[in-house]
């Protein structure tokens, strides 16, 4: 009874401020803890000299220096990029794709959301799996070239299917691809179907409606899922290290080789750099929508 | 400070029977809307009463404040005398029925109904014993183990029924409790709720934007503009008798009139509007000047309809115009006039005819038509 | 279905277009890893790759009892415990976080960009940062500790978004009328808000586990000198070249469907059991 009487000196709003606060603290404080102190460690190191596991609070470029000057690193970012684009364009078309026929063309609602877990069940399980199960199939004794020679389609196995960009992104497809279904997805069920109905009344023909009613309400899952695919790329090394056959490395990779030979100040100023870059296009991307209105009150 | 003196000793006894009496209520929100602007009003105890209003007059945001769902940012809400804002609603004797109901989907019917003794920490046995009890009284014995998605509209209401009373609250609280109902239910479950009231002799509030729903139902129908009262009174009044326009227009079965006071005497007063028509109508006690605008309404089931052609018009109290629209509503014929010389934002003048006078003398759309009445059903309305 | 049947003669080309676009999805997805699964069950002159010499569970005996790993028991008795832990501390701060983010509160948007950070950060830079973190403060790094830290990064954002979701369709008008009931805060958490999101709070639980029992990148430099699963298939990819590996990845998606399914099987129970038809019980 004590407990519920009007507390002199704190006003509702208050208490439900306290109320959120502590709700969001644990969150708030993991987030301190493993995001952005390391992040900020990365920072210093970067700028730091360091031996032997100290760091010396000696401010130097030199490891900015020595990753900005090499061309292994425009390389390096170039053939990232060029990965990137090359996944985005496949994940989004297939990822699409996908989400319409889920949405669109699959009647009853419980088949598509059957159809929507078949999808989905991959994703939880282990991503390295998935990805060195692709080396049975695309080797040069693997299942697809077999398959092709035997029908006579080619007399030479294809070299290009394996340990080639065509098999990083392949992977990264079959990795990824599930990241762009999902926003895309869930932007596709909240359209209001009478639209089609109203567009198709007021004489639109079908692509019309799909170019001005469906993709404009469709942005902002596109723009996510967008948002996850790149930068899940732009984050890997072990696709690329593994599917390459070790020929390619990505910005990370690299970063994996240097603190294998200890070299922590050059792959942190690496990580930095590459922090910067994606941050700079996640937020050229966020211009696009708001994505806190999108996803927190998700109608 | 002693707790005993912040709270009221006779907020936690259910001596009272749910006197509510709210104080300069004003409820204003973060961004700064007023959703209620000083409100004073009473409810006597055992009262059906309605709050009633047009979406956004706050109606909801008023019965939130007394169920102690909102707080109001100044004003005092009593209840049976005492003050309750800051108290919980169990401390205060209240018991709310959401408008979806809320019925919580994994529980079914009997633990739902039962939920309030199951949080006082009351044995199984007991709690179900009286759970049942109250299932019974609203008709569910059968549906007690039924899950609230297995459950009709109206099954679902009478749950959430059950479960509010369950507590024998002082205060029964209800938001627009049948508007998720269809049209034949809601006549059904209306009546109910009306009988329950009657059986359990306690104060019902209930929030409705429909004015039939109100006045059927209501000792006590509030209506309510933009955060503020604008009329309190038994049903029959605020139907007959309105207030202001706003609450004739509202409540509906009214034409409005007005016209420029040129004698008051004796009680007695007559105008004449714009276009030269003359009305005469009793006035009360309060003293006007000649010149000042007074507007009237008058019943539309007490005005008298006849063709132009062949009668004679009479010089007060009577309109004549152009019959725009007839509409055939079973008991009645619903005649719609344009009046002469009619400005643009005046309401079209309506009369419903008995449906036996009206074909025995029918008039068509784009007849000249005269419509006059007594000037007992006349009724001056207060300025707004 | 009698819904389908009615219109079924109005299925155009886009039908059958994107149809087929999902169903080679489907292969797509499924096929290697079918590969896989049958190649770990290769006879012992098999290869890796086919044909299939003979059927045999000679390669799971090699990784098991052989020791084609350097310690697959050791690996699984870490990587479960740690998925464990991460599920549910990963189900309580997000339903925590979920229930704050109803409501605006100052910093919300900078907590929310976080939490987009974290999501989207690359795994292995995390990593970086929490090992170097770890030895900057002098604490060794452990599966345990900066493991667990590190894995939270990563499944906490899904997590949360998840509990967005949900909150999108859960209505406030349970909580009071909970406590238009009586019911204390805690009595509306415990009896109201938990089961009413039990069905989304299993699916966290499902992200949280599995998230955890596959991260690698993030793992990588915070898991101290023992290993966990996923590092240690690394580690087989770098230097086993037999079908143990194939067996390794049969033996560890297995655990995974097995947790998929318990999850979803649960899900379904309880949606079913909710939302049973008013026809099933009469």
């Amino acid at each position: 009874m004590a407990a519920t009487v009007r507390k002199p000196g704190l006003s509702p709003i208050m208490s439900a401020r306290l109320k959120s606060f502590a709700l969001v603290l644990p969150l708030a404080l993991v987030l301190l803890v493993f995001v952005v102190v390391p992040l900020a460690v990365v920072l210093a190191v970067s700028v730091f000299r360091y031996d032997n596991f100290e760091v010396i609070p000696a401010f130097t470029f030199e490891n900015y220096q020595s990753v900005l000057s090499s061309h292994l690193t425009l390389s390096l970012y170039l053939t990232m990029l060029k990965l990137a684009a090359m996944t985005w364009i496949c994940t989004l078309l297939i990822g699409y794709s996908v989400a319409a026929f889920l949405v669109f063309h699959v009647r009853s609602r419980l088949v598509a959301i059957g159809l929507f877990l078949l999808c989905t069940v991959p994703f939880w399980t282990s991503n390295v799996i998935r990805m060195i199960s692709w080396l049975p199939l695309l080797g040069k004794q693997g299942v697809i070239n077999q398959a092709l020679m035997a029908s006579g389609l080619i007399q030479e196995p294809l070299q290009f299917l394996l340990f080639s960009d065509f098999s990083v992104v392949v992977s990264y497809v079959h990795l990824f691809t599930i990241f762009m279904i999902v926003p895309i997805f869930n932007a596709m069920s909240r359209i209001d179907r009478s639209l089609f109905e109203a567009a198709h009344d007021a004489g639109a023909a079908r692509w019309q409606t799909v170019l001005w009613v469906v993709l404009p309400l469709t942005k902002s899952g596109i723009v996510l899922g967008s948002i996850f695919v790149v930068t899940l790329v732009m984050g890997d090394f072990y696709v690329v290290k593994v599917m390459s056959g070790g020929t390619d490395a990505s910005v990370v990779s690299a970063m994996y080789d240097d603190i294998s030979t200890l070299l922590f100040p050059h792959a942190a100023a690496s990580a930095a750099v590459l922090m910067i870059i994606l941050t700079a296009m996640v937020a050229a991307i966020l211009r696009l929508v708001d994505v806190r209105k999108e996803l927190v009150s998700g109608r | 400070m002693d707790i005993e003196t912040l709270v009221p000793m006779n907020a936690s006894t259910a001596t009272g029977r749910g006197a509510v009496e709210l104080a300069g209520i004003v409820k204003r929100y973060a961004d700064g809307t007023l959703a209620v602007d000083g409100i004073n009003l009473r409810i006597a105890s055992g009262t059906y009463c309605c709050l009633l209003g047009p979406s956004g007059c706050g109606k909801t945001t008023m019965l939130r404040m007394i169920a102690g769902h909102e707080t109001p940012s100044d004003g005092e809400i009593l209840i049976d005398g005492g003050n309750v804002v800051g108290l919980s609603p169990r401390e205060r004797g209240t018991a709310m029925m959401f408008q979806s109901y809320a019925l919580f989907p994994h529980l079914n019917v009997r633990d739902n109904v039962a939920f309030t003794l199951r949080v006082r920490g009351i044995g199984k046995a007991e709690r179900y014993r009286e759970a049942d009890r109250v299932i019974e009284q609203v008709q569910l014995t059968e549906l007690a183990q039924r899950l609230p998605a297995q459950l009709s509209g109206g099954q679902q209401q009478r749950v959430a029924l059950a479960r509010a009373i369950i507590t024998r609250p002082r205060v029964l609280l209800l938001d627009e409790p049948l508007s998720a109902l269809d049209e034949f239910l809601r006549l059904q479950m209306r009546s109910e709720l009306r009988e329950l009231q009657r059986q359990l002799g306690i104060t019902f509030i209930h929030v409705t934007h429909t004015q039939l729903e109100a006045v059927a139902v209501a000792d006590q129908v509030v209506v309510m503009d933009r955060g503020h009262v604008v009329q309190s009174d038994p049903a029959r009044t605020v139907y007959a008798e309105p207030r202001s326009a706003y609450v004739a227009r509202f409540m509906g079965g009214q034409n409005v009139l007005a016209g420029k006071l040129e004698s008051v005497a004796d009680g007695l007063a007559t105008l004449r509007d714009a276009a030269g028509r003359g009305f005469a109508l009793r006035v009360g006690g309060a003293v006007r000047a000649t010149g000042q605008r007074l507007q009237f309404s008058v019943r539309r089931d007490h005005v008298r309809i006849a063709k132009l052609a062949g009668a004679t018009v009479p010089p007060l109290n009577a309109v004549v115009g152009l019959v725009r629209a007839v509409e055939y509503q079973g008991t009645f014929v619903k005649v719609t006039l344009t009046l002469d010389a009619a400005a643009a934002e005046d309401d079209p003048f309506v009369a419903y005819v008995e449906e036996g006078d009206y074909f025995a003398g029918p008039i068509g759309i784009a007849d000249r038509a005269v419509a006059w009445w007594e000037m007992d059903e006349m009724h001056a309305l207060a300025a707004e | 279905m009698a819904q389908s049947k009615l219109s079924a003669d109005r299925r155009g080309w886009p039908f059958y277009a994107l149809g087929a676009v999902f169903v080679a999805y489907v292969v797509f997805l499924y096929g290697p890893m079918v590969c896989i699964y049958l190649l770990s069950f290769q006879g012992p002159q098999g290869g890796l790759s086919f044909p299939m010499r003979g059927v045999s569970l000679h390669w799971f005996d090699q990784l098991i009892e052989q020791g084609d790993t350097g310690d697959l028991m050791g690996a699984l008795s870490r990587s479960i415990p740690l998925a464990l832990i991460v599920m549910a501390l990963t189900v309580l701060i997000s339903l925590a976080g979920g229930l704050a983010f109803r409501s605006r509160f100052p910093g919300s948007g900078t907590l929310f960009y976080l939490v987009i950070a974290s999501l989207v950060a690359p795994g292995y830079v995390l990593s970086i940062g929490i090992g170097l973190m770890f030895q900057m403060f002098g604490f060794e790094t452990n599966w345990y500790t900066s493991a667990l830290g590190a894995q939270l990064s990563w499944t906490l954002p899904f997590g949360l978004l998840i509990m967005f979701a949900i909150f999108g369709r859960f209505s406030r008008s349970y909580e009071e009328a909970s406590r238009d009931l009586g019911a204390n805060q805690l009595q509306t958490m415990w009896l109201v808000v938990v089961p009413i999101l039990l069905p989304g709070m299993i699916a966290v639980a499902l992200f949280g586990f599995t998230l955890s029992y596959d991260e690698f990148a993030r793992t990588l430099q915070t898991t101290g000198s023992t290993n966990t699963v996923p590092i240690e298939i690394w580690s087989m990819t770098q230097n086993v070249t037999s079908p143990s590996i194939y067996a390794l990845g049969t033996l560890t998606t297995g655990l995974s469907f097995v947790v998929i399914g318990v999850s979803l099987g649960a899900i379904a129970l309880i949606q079913r059991r909710r939302l049973g038809s008013v026809a099933g019980q009469e």
